[in-house]
């Protein structure tokens, strides 16, 4: 049988960062073939190589046993492959139909809406979905906006659809139903690659998986005769104990929120009469999929953003509703930002830089005429030690250049050697490997035994759970629920889906 | 006192014509993404073409206003290539060739003999017997072409930005690139298209300037129109109409101006020719405090696209 | 079969040889991604070729307008380096280029938009040539007041822009550019009006005393490039040295993440912005006091433009940007004599520095991308 798909020797680096090394795939028409991979095994990269996104430096593309050659997204268009995203293509003021009819010019001056609302509704009602072609992507759900994403690139004649990440943004009832599409879809005779990290939907939703690491593609198997053992051991390559929790009795409150309200900058409300507290020796957990105020509420914590009602206290500092950033560090928060290159790191200053910023208003590194370089230098040589931060090649490195990980590792030590008595830390593990993600869990473990209070928001309901003392679950603006700790995981879900 | 008004109100579309012309040019390059910062520049270097032509060929104020559109369309070449291919920071490429312009329209007006030399240009042509009518005939149809042809044009760039294809690929490239990419949109190509379309406006904008209102080129002749443009599609939100209507407020306040010496009312005139500029940033204050929601500013406004970039 | 991981290297084995025959004619194309890092080195070496392009587009220009080829090696190297009066008045030149070039820089440093260069040193003349109209405090300490006044009003004329740029987010680029064009028209208004040379009836204001005057110090020294170079090393200290100039770094790399670090990007914004209108409005001062003695129409124009250009080149360094100002001080040297001897317009020295933005501006894709050919 002829593979629909099928990608040979794909080599490809960025600036000397090799993310594919020889890698091989191919998926059949009529299955549900499984791309598995930690974060940056090259899953992404190499199927955008297949989406016409990336050059390969090397490599060659057959579909239907033809070799092509793919110069852009528009010869994959015509080779009938198409991609959802992980951050989907969508211009976000724009209409789902404009949306559409930007994907499928037929080379005609006038858009013909009415045709293609038809056409629209028409694949809607055949894969179950509902949705309304003249609704403006800005108002749709996440769940919706992939929704659309997927029309989008059927109607545009993909037989070949690639799901780069379908369900991390989803809830587990939403995620269930997308596979269920996918597999449906399958059946209908399309080759459906469906990219992922997770092991339980590969054995239970497709048909055979090929499993990546560092930008190879280490095993091609049959999902169905494999387990979650042998994939583990594949991606990963060893397995890392996940840290374990030691259990101490929680302190008093030391951080209050009550009634908070915030709003986007676009003057959209989205926290809206938010109240919890965070006691000392706590790690409180918020659950809930991304955008649902999570941003704002972690900005109103933080001073960026003043919020519009409500009230902060900080126990033994008092009322700290509308302080400035400095003034709420002073107080002793800390900050785990979940853009860390956006508003962890500056990027284009040096590692010594980035490290002594948290600290260079207390005057140890130098006055305000006279700021003391080697000072500073030996307080970052002492942290990045500490807290192993790794590629540090010399401290007058653009932070830009270390890695994910690294980066965190950095922000965590300008962070945690103030010894903050209240963390707010969001998903501070995302894009991490599974190494990297061991530590810094780690890192808040220990910040949690030696007294901090923690609010770790994150949108991986595992990461919350397997962290908290106690959940909050973040729905539309507000805590919809709290759970003690061993939290039953559906309970959790269900109110994730359905308090809106 | 109905003269005057009249007079006025008669006077005020030659003035609108520049504004609106550039604002709706800026208004195209800006959809598609690129803050076409050169406004300025391309406006001088429109006016200095449009004089030049006309005193090349003893005439013809058409062919200078099509001369105009066309060298600085070609100018802004090289803004494109700098911002569209090259991905410079587009403040700081737009500074540069607005300076440029300034230098090379300066220096080729002083080469050419073309300064200060009074050309004929374009005169107005009154639509018999619409223009019979009292007030509202001398108003309205007592205009030149170019004020006349201005109200087809903004229909046209109106319908192709938000009706066709065309402009729907267009906006696409300046909200998101990413997606406009993804769906087969060439950005670049849309950029480099949408910049020169824009400038081309921009340009006919300087060529009135110099051919149909002053009738003469003098260096730095457009006195910081360009960036009153950029200022009113701040406060148009990028869209023609309300672009349209600044326009004809900014020309209301500058027609106002000869006016009131000419009725010989005392007021200092330096301090009238500040007017524009105040009124400007007037505008601007007012569209920050009213902005509500959404400001439908391009997304993408000012940065670059490249393709294969790995976080 | 499917049971067991294959190894991939043995199913490469299908690789086929019909790639080369099918596509061998292929030429290829372009392929951008973004660079992570490159050697200063090469770096200084991408900057140093783009500055001999834009010099030699300069060159061809200037041959192109009629100056002969070994004129122009006379004109700009063999002059500026053997004659003492050419030096002096490039040494005199510098002084108000170092002004705003450094007042460009401090703007630049906490991505502050000054293109108000010229409004501030507009008013900075008008604040000095006030104290000297007035007749305002006794005249050993009148230069001082000149100049103090003429900060003061530099910084004011910055004041507007500033909070509504703080305040209501309001792009400063259009702002103090508009700007320009008022001050421009008040001076007009002050010089056809009330400052009125009376003794000429000349559009300018009357003669400053001779302790009004900033003098000489001897081997063609000013007192005026004295006072630049003082000022460029308090900025220095301020931006290199001071933990306010840690600060400074923090805003102009990434203002959000230095605002949730608890930088106080508020303060820093506005202190640097002040001192950089400061820094314009000395500019006027020293060219009224130094150069013109007066206050004239024109005395401003494009000192703006090489402010940016300066602070642009220096990468916003206000050591590096005197460096800068002194050799941009050569070519508006070079430039007049130009004018003078070949009747080439005064507009070739902005053209020649637009040119050279451009050429340095554009030689940054290559720092920031790579470029590779694929086949």
């Amino acid at each position: 049988m002829v593979a629909a798909l099928k990608l040979v020797g794909v080599r490809k680096s960025f600036d000397g960062f090799v993310a594919l090394d020889d890698a091989e795939f191919e998926a059949r028409a009529g299955e549900v073939h499984a791309l598995l991979g930690e974060n940056g095994a090259g899953k992404s990269s190499l199927m955008n190589v297949a989406a016409g996104l990336y050059t390969p430096d090397a490599g060659q593309i057959f579909v239907d046993g033809e070799e092509v050659v793919l110069s852009g997204p528009r010869e994959a268009t015509a080779c009938r492959i198409g991609m959802v995203h992980q951050e989907f293509k969508l211009v976000r003021p724009f209409t789902v139909v404009e949306n559409v009819l930007l994907a499928n010019w037929r080379g005609r001056f006038a858009p013909g809406v009415r045709e293609t609302e038809r056409q629209i509704k028409k694949k809607a009602a055949e894969l179950g979905f509902d949705i309304d072609p003249k609704s403006r992507i800005d108002e749709l759900s996440i769940a919706e906006r992939q929704r659309v994403e997927i029309i989008k690139v059927l109607l545009a004649g993909a037989r070949i659809l690639i799901l780069d990440e379908p369900t991390a943004v989803l809830t587990d009832e939403e995620a269930v139903r997308l596979l269920k599409t996918v597999r449906a879809l399958a059946a209908g005779g399309a080759a459906v690659v469906l990219v992922t990290h997770k092991l339980g939907e590969v054995t239970t939703f497709t048909d055979r998986v090929t499993v990546m690491r560092n930008g190879r593609a280490i095993a091609l198997l049959n999902s169905r005769a494999t387990d979650a053992a042998q994939l583990t051991q594949l991606a990963v390559g060893t397995t890392v104990a996940s840290p374990r929790r030691a259990s101490s009795p929680p302190g008093e409150p030391c951080i209050t929120v009550k009634g908070l309200r915030a709003a986007r900058a676009d003057g959209h409300v989205t926290v809206n009469d938010t109240s919890f507290y965070i006691r000392a020796r706590e790690i409180y957990g918020v659950a809930g999929v991304g955008g649902n105020g999570q941003t704002e509420l972690v900005e109103a914590l933080t001073g960026v953003r003043a919020p519009l009602a409500g009230s902060i206290e900080i126990e033994g500092a008092g009322d700290a509703t509308r302080a400035s950033p400095e003034r709420l560090r002073d107080f002793g928060i800390a900050c785990i930002p979940s853009d860390r290159f956006g508003y962890g790191i500056a990027g284009g200053l040096s590692v010594v830089d980035n490290f002594c910023v948290g600290q260079i208003g207390e005057g140890i590194y130098g006055s305000w005429m006279r700021t003391n370089g080697s000072a500073m230098r030996e307080a970052t040589t002492e942290a990045v030690g500490e807290f192993d931060v790794q590629g540090v090649r010399t401290l007058r490195q653009r932070a830009a250049l270390l890695s994910g990980g690294n980066a965190q590792k950095l922000i965590i030590a300008r962070e945690f050697t103030r010894n903050p008595k209240v963390i707010v830390a969001h998903s501070p593990s995302r894009g991490l490997d599974v190494r990297a993600c061991a530590a810094v869990h780690e890192r808040l473990l220990t910040a949690r035994a030696r007294g901090a209070a923690i609010l770790l928001i994150s949108d991986d309901l595992d990461e919350v759970l397997s962290l908290s003392d106690r959940i909050g679950v973040m729905t539309r603006g507000r805590i919809a629920a709290e759970f003690e700790a061993p939290a039953d995981r559906q309970a959790v879900g269900r109110i994730m889906v359905h308090h809106a | 006192m109905l003269h005057f008004v009249v007079n006025w109100l008669a006077g005020t579309p030659s003035f609108a014509t520049p504004y609106a012309l550039a604002a709706l040019g800026l208004i195209i390059s800006e959809r598609a993404g690129v803050l076409s910062l050169g406004a300025e520049g391309f406006m001088l270097v429109g006016a200095l073409a449009g004089v030049a032509t006309e005193l090349q060929l003893g005439g013809y104020p058409g062919i200078a206003l099509l001369a105009a559109m066309l060298t600085a369309a070609i100018v802004s070449l090289l803004f494109a290539f700098l911002v569209v291919f090259l991905r410079v920071n587009q403040v700081i490429a737009g500074l540069a060739v607005v300076f440029f312009c300034h230098g090379l329209t300066s220096l080729v007006g002083t080469l050419g003999g073309w300064t200060n030399r009074a050309i004929t240009g374009l005169h107005a042509v009154a639509i018999w017997p619409l223009s019979e009518i009292p007030i509202v005939g001398k108003i309205l149809f007592t205009q030149d072409i170019v004020v006349y042809l201005a109200i087809p044009i903004f229909f046209l760039v109106n319908y192709v930005l938000t009706r066709s294809m065309l402009g729907l690929r267009l906006r696409s490239v300046g909200e998101n690139p990413e997606a406009a990419d993804a769906a087969g949109v060439g950005v670049s190509l849309y950029r480099l298209g949408a910049v020169l379309a824009g400038s081309a406006l921009i340009g006919l904008a300087g060529g009135y300037l110099s051919v149909v209102d002053v009738k003469l080129w003098i260096p730095d002749i457009s006195g910081g129109r360009g960036w009153i443009a950029i200022a009113l599609v701040i406060f148009a939100r990028w869209q023609p109409w309300r672009a349209l209507f600044g326009a004809l407020l900014f020309g209301c306040i500058e027609a106002l101006i000869p006016r009131i010496a000419a009725a010989g009312i005392q007021v200092p005139q330096y301090f009238l020719l500040m007017t524009p500029y105040l009124a400007t940033i007037a505008v601007m204050v007012w569209a920050a405090m009213t902005k509500v929601g959404r400001s439908n500013e391009p997304a993408a406004l000012g940065q670059p696209h490249v393709r294969e970039e790995r976080r | 079969m499917l049971n067991d991981p294959l190894p991939v290297a043995s199913r490469t084995q299908t690789r086929s040889a019909k790639k080369h025959a099918d596509h061998g004619w292929r030429l290829g194309r372009l392929n951008l991604e973004l660079r992570q890092y490159m050697s200063p080195w090469y770096q200084a070496l991408i900057l140093g070729s783009a500055l001999v392009v834009g010099l030699g587009v300069s060159a061809a220009l200037l041959v192109a307008a009629g100056v002969k080829p070994a004129a122009l090696f006379d004109e700009f190297i063999v002059d500026n380096c053997t004659d003492p009066e050419n030096l002096h008045s490039i040494l005199f030149q510098a002084a108000p280029l170092i002004f705003v070039g450094v007042s460009a820089a401090l703007a630049f440093r906490v991505r502050f938009w000054n293109l108000g260069i010229e409004g501030q040193m507009i008013w900075g003349g008008i604040g000095a040539t006030a104290v000297s109209f007035y007749d305002t405090g006794p005249p050993a300490l009148r230069l001082f007041l000149m100049m103090v006044f003429a900060a003061l009003a530099g910084a004011a004329w910055i004041i507007v822009p500033l909070w509504l740029r703080v305040r209501w987010h309001i792009n400063e680029i259009i702002i103090t550019l508009l700007l320009n064009y008022v001050a421009l028209n008040f001076l007009l208004h002050l010089l056809y009006g009330p400052w009125l040379d009376p003794k000429d009836n000349f559009p300018h204001s009357p003669q400053f005393r001779a302790f009004e005057r900033l003098p000489e110090l001897g081997f063609g020294i000013s007192s005026a490039l004295v006072l630049a170079l003082l000022f460029t090393a308090l900025s220095g200290w301020l931006v290199l040295v001071t933990r306010f100039g840690f600060f400074m770094r923090f805003v102009q790399n990434n203002d959000r993440m230095a605002l949730a670090v608890g930088v106080p990007i508020g303060l820093v914004t506005m202190v640097s912005a002040l001192f950089s209108g400061a820094l314009s409005g000395l500019a006027g001062f020293v060219i009224a006091a130094a150069q013109e003695g007066r206050l004239t129409q024109s005395y401003f124009e494009g000192y703006g433009f090489s402010g940016i250009l300066i602070a642009f080149l220096a990468r916003s360094n206000p050591v590096a940007a005197m460096v800068v100002a002194i050799l941009v001080a050569v070519l508006f040297v070079s430039g007049r004599s130009l004018q003078v001897f070949y009747q080439i317009p005064f507009a070739m020295v902005q053209l020649i520095q637009a040119i050279i933005v451009i050429c340095v501006a554009a030689s940054e894709f290559l720092m920031r991308h790579r470029v590779h050919w694929v086949r």
